[in-house]
C-alpha cells in the first residue's frame, strides 16, 4: 500500500437481501487526485459513496482511508459521523441541506461539528466557547466566500438556486476540514453557466485547499475535462480505469452505455 | 420415596393443567389482539403511520356492544339460539360503531393534514390529541366507573383440555375471531378493495397513476381496520366490562403484537397477535400478575430493538 | 345543476353546524351508563343563559354561533388572504422589534417584576397555591418538555416518568420511604435537587440510548410505555415505594446557613418563588442552549439526519444529550412538587399528565421558549379557572376533553403553534411543499 493513497477499496461486495449491488470492487484513488466514478444509472455509483462514507456496510471487503497523517482507518464497520471525523466529507446526489436554516448556518454547523460537545460551555458561554464560535464564524465566512455565497449568507437554504445549492453543500463539506470531498452529480440541476462555474470551484477546492476529490457525474462534458483518472462500473463492477483518453477509447465503457442505457450519454 | 414421587406426579398434573388454562385463555386473548393488531397494520400499509387513536375504536366498539345487548337481553338469561344471535347482533354493532369513529377520525384528524401533506409528527400529534379527546368524552358521556355487559349466555365450562377447563367464552371469541381474521385475510387477498389496499401499501404514487382512488382507499382501510378493531371491542367487554379506558391497555398491546409480527403485514398481525397473547398469558408463571404488562412492554421493546421488521417482515403489499 | 346537498354553501354550514354541536356536547352535561342520551340530549335541550342577556334552551345559542361561525368562516374563504396580508403588515414592528435583544431583555425583565409581584396582588389562596403547583411547575415541565419535542423533535410520551422519578427520589432521600434513605440520613428536600436531576438524567441516558435510535413513532409508543411501567413499578414495589399508598411524610424545604434559619411550610407563595428562581435559570440556561453550537446541531439532526451525519454529527449522542437536559426540568418539578404537597402518590403518574405537558409545547409553539411559556401560562390558568369556577355540567376530567380537541385543532390550523418559532414554521412550510427531510427522519423511510 503506497503511502500516496489516500482510499483503497479492496474487493467490495454490498448485497441487499438477494440483490447485489457492488460486486468485488476495487479502486484507489492517490492523494491530491481528482478522480471520477462513472457508469449507468443503477451501476452502484451512490452505494459505492454510501459504503465509503459508513451509510451503508458491505459484506466483503475491505475499505481503508488513509487520513491526516497518512494513518490507515477501516470505514466498514465507522457510523457515518465517524467516518466524517476522520477526514471524508460528502454531497448528496438531490442536494440534502438544513433547508429551513441559513447559508450561513448550514456552513457553520459543519465547521463546528467535530468539537466536544460541552453542555456546560455551549450554555455559559464561558470564554472559550466565545472564542470558539468566533472562530466558527470566521472559517464560514471564509468558505462562503471561497464558493462565491458571501451575498447569500442570510439566505434561507431552501430559497437558494440549484446551483448555489451544489456549492453550499461543497462549502458545508469543507467545514468540516477533509481529507477528501465526495462529490455526487454535483452538476445535477444546473445551467450551463452553473456548470462552468462549479467546475472551476471543484478545481479550486482541489488546487488551494489541498482536497482529494471524488466525483461521481453524468455529464461527460464535465468529468472528461475535470478528472484526472476514472472508473467505470457497469451492474455494481468496475468494468474500466484510466485517464479519460483511455476511456473515451474504451470498447467495454462503450458497449455499457450504449447497451443499458444510451441517452445517459446525451448528456456529453 | 413414593409419597415424594406421588408429591411430583400430582405436582406435574397440577402444572400441566395450569399449563393449558393459561394456554387457552392466552389463545382467546391472542385472537383479540389480533384483531386489534391489523387495524393498526391496514393504516400502517397505506397511509405509513401508526393510528394512535385505533384504542379508542376498540372502546367505542364496547360500548356499543354493552348499550345492545343491555337493551335486548335486559335481566334475562338468553341460550341456545339466542345466544347465537345476540353475538352476531353484538359483533355487527361493535364493527359498525368501530367503523363509524374509525371513519370519523380519518376525516376530521388525519385527512386535513394529508392534504396538505404535513410532516409525520403533526399526525401522531393529532391522533394522540383524537384519542384524548374520544375517551374523555366516552367518560363524561357514559360515566367514568367500570359496568359489566349483560351476557348474552350462562358461561360454563364446555370441554376441558388436560383439566383445565375451557369456557364458552373462549370459544366465542375463538370462531369469531377465526371467521373474521380468515375473512379478512380472503378480502385483502383476492377483491378489489383488497387489491387496491396493496397497491396503495406497495407505492400511493403509482397506484393512483393507475387509477386507485386513495381517499376511498384509505378511508375504506379506516373502516375495515375500525370494524375488525370495534367487534374485538365488543367480545373484550363481555368478558372484562367496558369503560372509558378500556381501549388503552389491550391497544397498547396489539401495537406490540403487529410490531411482533411486521408492521405492515397482515397475517404477522395475527401471528403477532396470537404469540403475544399466549406469551403474556404464560408469563404468569414466573411473574406477579400485576407485571403482565411489563412483559408486553419488554417484548414490544425488544421486538424494536433487535428485529423492527418483526418475525414476518414489514410487507402488506407482498405478505397478503 | 348543483343538488342542494353537494352545494358548497350548504355542506359549509353543515359543518360548521356539526362543529358547534360538537361543541355544546363538550361543554354540556355529563350522561351515565343509565341513561346514556341524557348528555346528548341535555347539550341541546337544558336550558342556560345566552350570553347572560336572557334564558333560553341551549341549541339556540349555539345555533346562532354556529351561524356566526358559518359567516366568519365563509368571509374568511372570501377576504381571508387580505385579513393575513393586513395583520402580517401590522405586526411586522413589534415583531421586528422583539428580534432586538435590548427589547427581549427589557420584555423579560418586565414579566420577571410581574411574576415577582404576582403573588402580593393575588390573595385568593386557590390561586396562590394553583400559581405553583400547576402554573410554575408546569411552565418549568413545559420548557423541559420542549428540549426534547421542539429542539430535538423527538415525540416523548413518557414525560411523567422522569416526574415521578424525581418526587420518588425526594421521598427516598428524605427518609420518607420504606426503603432506607441515602447515605442512611435524612437529608433536606434542597438536597434532593440535584441528586434527583442526576438520577433523572441517567434514567434519561439510560432510556435513551437503546430507545432513540428508534424511528419517531415508535419512539412515542416505547417513552409512553415506560412512562406506564414506571407507575406499575410505583404500584407495586411496596417494600421500596410505599406502594399505591404511596407516602405522606415527605418534608418541607429548610435552609440552615449560619444563624439563618427559614423552613418553607403550607404556605405556597415561598415555594413560588424558589420554583421561580429555578424557571428563571432554566429557561436561560435553555435558550443559550438553543442558540449554541448544540442547538444548532439539534435543528440540524431534526431537518435531515442523515446530512447532519455527514458533517459529523453523531445524533444519538444528541438525542439522548436533549433527553436527559429535558428531564432534568422533570426531576427537579417532582422534587418541588413532592416536598410542597409532603406526599406522592402513583395514581398522580398518569399518561394525561404527559398529555397535559405535550399539549403546553404544541400549543405554544415547540421549538419557540416564549410561546411554550406562554402556552403554559394560558392553559394552565385556563384549566385552573375551570377548576375554581367551573360551569355547569363541566367535571374535572373533562379538561382532557379540551385538551385532546385542542391538539388536533392546533394541527389542522396552526401546526407550529401560537408563538412559532422561525425555524420549526419553515420547516413545516417547506415539508409540506416536499422539500426537505423531515418525514423520512420521523419514519425511517431511507430512499
Amino acid at each position: 500500500m503506497s503511502s500516496d493513497r489516500i482510499f483503497d477499496v479492496e474487493s467490495v461486495t454490498l448485497r441487499f437481501g438477494g440483490v447485489v449491488s457492488l460486486n468485488d470492487v476495487s479502486l484507489h484513488q492517490n492523494r491530491g487526485e481528482i478522480l471520477a466514478v462513472i457508469g449507468p444509472n443503477g451501476a452502484g455509483k451512490t452505494s459505492l459513496f454510501n459504503s465509503l462514507t459508513g451509510v451503508y456496510q458491505p459484506q466483503e471487503g475491505s475499505i481503508t482511508f488513509l487520513g491526516r497523517d497518512s494513518k490507515p482507518i477501516s470505514i466498514i464497520g465507522k457510523k457515518a459521523h465517524r467516518v466524517s471525523s476522520a477526514g471524508v466529507a460528502r454531497t448528496f446526489q438531490a442536494s440534502r441541506m438544513f433547508s429551513a436554516l441559513t447559508a450561513f448556518e448550514n456552513v457553520k454547523i459543519g465547521a463546528e461539528s467535530h468539537k466536544g460537545i460541552g453542555v456546560l460551555g455551549a450554555m455559559l458561554k464561558g470564554p472559550a466557547t466565545r472564542r470558539g464560535e468566533k472562530t466558527s464564524d470566521l472559517k464560514t465566512a471564509q468558505l462562503l466566500d471561497f464558493v462565491g455565497l458571501t451575498d447569500k449568507a442570510n439566505i434561507v437554504s431552501a430559497s437558494l438556486s440549484y446551483g448555489d445549492r451544489r456549492r453550499l453543500e461543497i462549502a458545508r463539506g469543507l467545514a468540516t476540514d477533509p481529507q477528501v470531498l465526495l462529490l455526487d452529480e454535483p452538476a445535477a440541476g444546473t445551467n450551463p453557466s452553473e456548470k462552468v462555474q462549479l467546475t472551476e470551484l471543484i478545481r479550486k477546492v482541489r488546487d488551494v485547499m489541498g482536497v482529494s476529490i471524488l466525483l461521481i457525474e453524468h455529464d461527460m462534458k464535465l468529468v472528461m475535462s475535470l478528472a484526472e483518472r476514472l472508473y467505470v462500473l457497469n451492474f455494481g463492477s468496475v468494468i474500466a480505469q484510466g485517464t479519460p483518453a483511455e476511456i473515451r477509447a474504451n470498447d467495454a465503457v462503450i458497449e455499457a452505455y450504449l447497451g443499458s442505457s444510451a441517452d445517459q450519454t446525451k448528456g456529453a | 420415596m413414593g409419597g415424594f414421587g406421588h408429591y411430583l406426579a400430582s405436582h406435574l398434573v397440577t402444572m400441566r393443567k395450569e399449563f393449558w388454562f393459561l394456554f387457552v385463555g392466552g389463545v382467546a386473548n391472542g385472537f383479540l389482539y389480533g384483531m386489534v393488531a391489523v387495524g393498526y397494520t391496514l393504516v400502517y400499509g397505506v397511509l405509513r403511520l401508526i393510528n394512535f387513536a385505533h384504542s379508542e375504536i376498540f372502546m367505542s366498539g364496547g360500548f356499543a356492544g354493552y348499550f345492545v345487548m343491555k337493551a335486548l337481553i335486559g335481566t334475562s338469561s338468553p341460550n341456545g339460539f339466542a345466544t347465537v344471535y345476540l353475538i352476531i347482533i353484538g359483533i355487527v354493532a361493535g364493527g359498525v360503531v368501530g367503523a363509524v369513529v374509525a371513519t370519523l377520525l380519518e376525516r376530521v384528524a388525519y385527512r386535513p393534514l394529508r392534504k396538505r401533506n404535513a410532516p409525520k409528527l403533526a399526525y401522531l400529534i393529532s391522533a394522540i390529541g383524537a384519542s384524548y379527546f374520544l375517551f374523555n368524552m366516552a367518560g363524561k358521556e357514559f360515566g367514568r366507573y367500570s359496568i359489566s355487559v349483560p351476557q348474552p349466555y350462562i358461561n360454563h365450562t364446555v370441554f376441558t383440555i388436560f383439566g383445565a377447563p375451557v369456557q364458552l367464552y373462549y370459544i366465542v371469541i375463538l370462531i369469531a375471531g377465526v371467521i373474521m381474521l380468515l375473512g379478512l385475510d380472503r378480502v385483502v387477498a383476492t377483491t378489489k378493495l383488497g387489491r387496491s389496499i396493496r397497491a396503495v401499501a406497495q407505492d400511493a404514487e403509482t397506484a393512483s397513476l393507475m387509477g386507485v382512488n386513495i381517499d376511498r382507499t384509505i378511508a375504506l382501510t379506516f373502516i375495515v381496520g375500525g370494524a375488525l378493531g370495534g367487534a374485538a371491542g365488543f367480545l373484550f367487554g363481555l368478558g372484562t366490562g367496558v369503560v372509558y379506558t378500556m381501549g388503552f391497555t389491550p391497544a397498547l398491546k396489539a401495537f406490540t403484537a403487529a410490531v411482533l409480527g411486521g408492521i405492515g403485514n397482515l397475517r404477522g398481525a395475527m401471528i403477532g397477535g396470537l404469540l403475544l397473547g399466549v406469551a403474556e398469558s404464560l408469563s404468569v408463571v414466573f411473574v406477579q400478575a400485576a407485571y403482565i404488562d411489563v412483559v408486553a412492554f419488554g417484548i414490544l421493546v425488544a421486538v424494536l430493538l433487535f428485529r423492527p421488521t418483526g418475525i414476518l417482515g414489514e410487507r402488506l403489499g407482498r405478505a397478503a | 345543476m348543483k343538488s342542494i346537498l353537494t352545494h358548497q354553501l350548504f355542506r359549509r354550514f353543515i359543518t360548521a353546524a356539526a362543529v358547534l354541536a360538537v361543541v355544546a356536547v363538550m361543554t354540556g352535561p355529563a350522561g351515565s351508563t343509565e341513561a346514556p342520551t341524557a348528555g346528548f340530549t341535555g347539550s341541546f335541550s337544558e336550558r342556560s343563559s345566552f350570553f347572560g342577556f336572557f334564558e333560553t334552551v341551549r341549541w339556540v345559542p349555539f345555533l346562532f354561533l354556529a351561524l356566526v361561525f358559518f359567516g366568519v368562516w365563509t368571509l374568511w374563504l372570501s377576504r381571508g388572504a387580505q385579513i393575513k396580508s393586513g395583520v402580517s403588515q401590522v405586526m411586522q414592528v413589534p415583531r421586528a422589534a422583539t428580534q432586538r435583544r435590548p427589547v427581549r431583555w427589557g420584555i423579560g425583565v418586565v414579566l420577571l417584576f410581574v411574576a415577582l409581584i404576582l403573588p402580593h396582588v393575588i390573595n385568593d389562596p386557590f390561586w396562590q397555591a394553583a400559581m405553583v403547583e400547576q402554573i410554575a411547575v408546569y411552565v418549568l415541565l413545559a420548557i423541559g418538555l420542549n428540549v426534547v419535542v421542539g429542539f430535538a423533535g423527538l415525540l416523548d410520551l413518557g414525560f411523567v416518568a422522569f416526574y415521578a422519578i424525581g418526587a420518588y427520589v425526594t421521598a427516598w432521600v428524605t427518609g420518607a420511604l420504606p426503603t432506607p434513605p441515602l447515605f442512611g440520613i435524612h437529608m433536606d428536600p434542597f438536597f434532593a435537587i440535584p441528586i434527583a436531576i442526576v438520577i433523572v438524567m441517567v434514567a434519561g441516558i439510560v432510556l435513551g440510548v437503546p430507545t432513540l435510535r428508534l424511528r419517531g413513532d415508535y419512539l412515542a409508543i416505547v417513552t409512553l410505555g415506560f412512562g406506564e411501567i414506571i407507575t406499575i413499578f410505583a404500584n407495586n414495589l411496596y417494600g421500596i415505594t410505599g406502594g399505591s399508598q404511596g407516602t405522606s411524610l415527605i418534608p418541607h424545604f429548610s435552609l440552615h446557613i449560619g444563624p439563618i434559619k427559614y423552613v418553607w411550610g403550607l404556605a405556597p407563595v415561598p415555594y413560588y418563588y424558589l420554583t421561580l428562581v429555578f424557571v428563571v435559570i432554566f429557561l436561560l440556561a435553555f435558550s443559550l442552549l438553543e442558540h449554541s453550537r448544540v442547538g444548532r446541531a439539534w435543528t440540524a439532526i431534526r431537518e435531515d439526519e442523515v446530512a447532519a451525519e455527514s458533517v459529523g454529527i453523531n445524533p444519538l449522542k444528541y438525542k439522548v444529550m436533549a433527553f436527559a437536559i429535558g428531564a432534568s426540568t422533570a426531576g427537579f418539578a417532582g422534587v418541588v412538587t413532592a416536598s410542597q404537597s409532603n406526599n406522592i402518590f402513583p395514581s398522580s403518574f398518569s399518561l394525561a399528565f404527559s398529555i397535559n405537558i405535550l399539549v403546553l409545547v404544541i400549543f405554544g409553539g415547540m421549538g419557540s421558549i416564549f410561546g411554550v411559556v406562554l402556552g403554559a401560562l394560558l392553559i394552565q390558568t385556563g384549566s385552573m379557572y375551570l377548576l375554581h369556577s367551573p360551569p355547569a355540567g363541566y367535571q374535572s376530567s373533562d379538561l382532557y376533553i379540551y385538551l385532546g380537541a385542542l391538539l388536533v385543532v392546533m394541527m389542522i390550523f396552526r401546526p407550529a403553534g401560537l408563538v412559532p418559532s422561525r425555524r420549526r414554521r419553515r420547516e413545516i412550510v417547506l415539508s409540506e411543499a416536499g422539500e426537505g427531510h423531515m418525514n423520512e427522519v420521523l419514519t425511517g423511510d431511507q430512499p
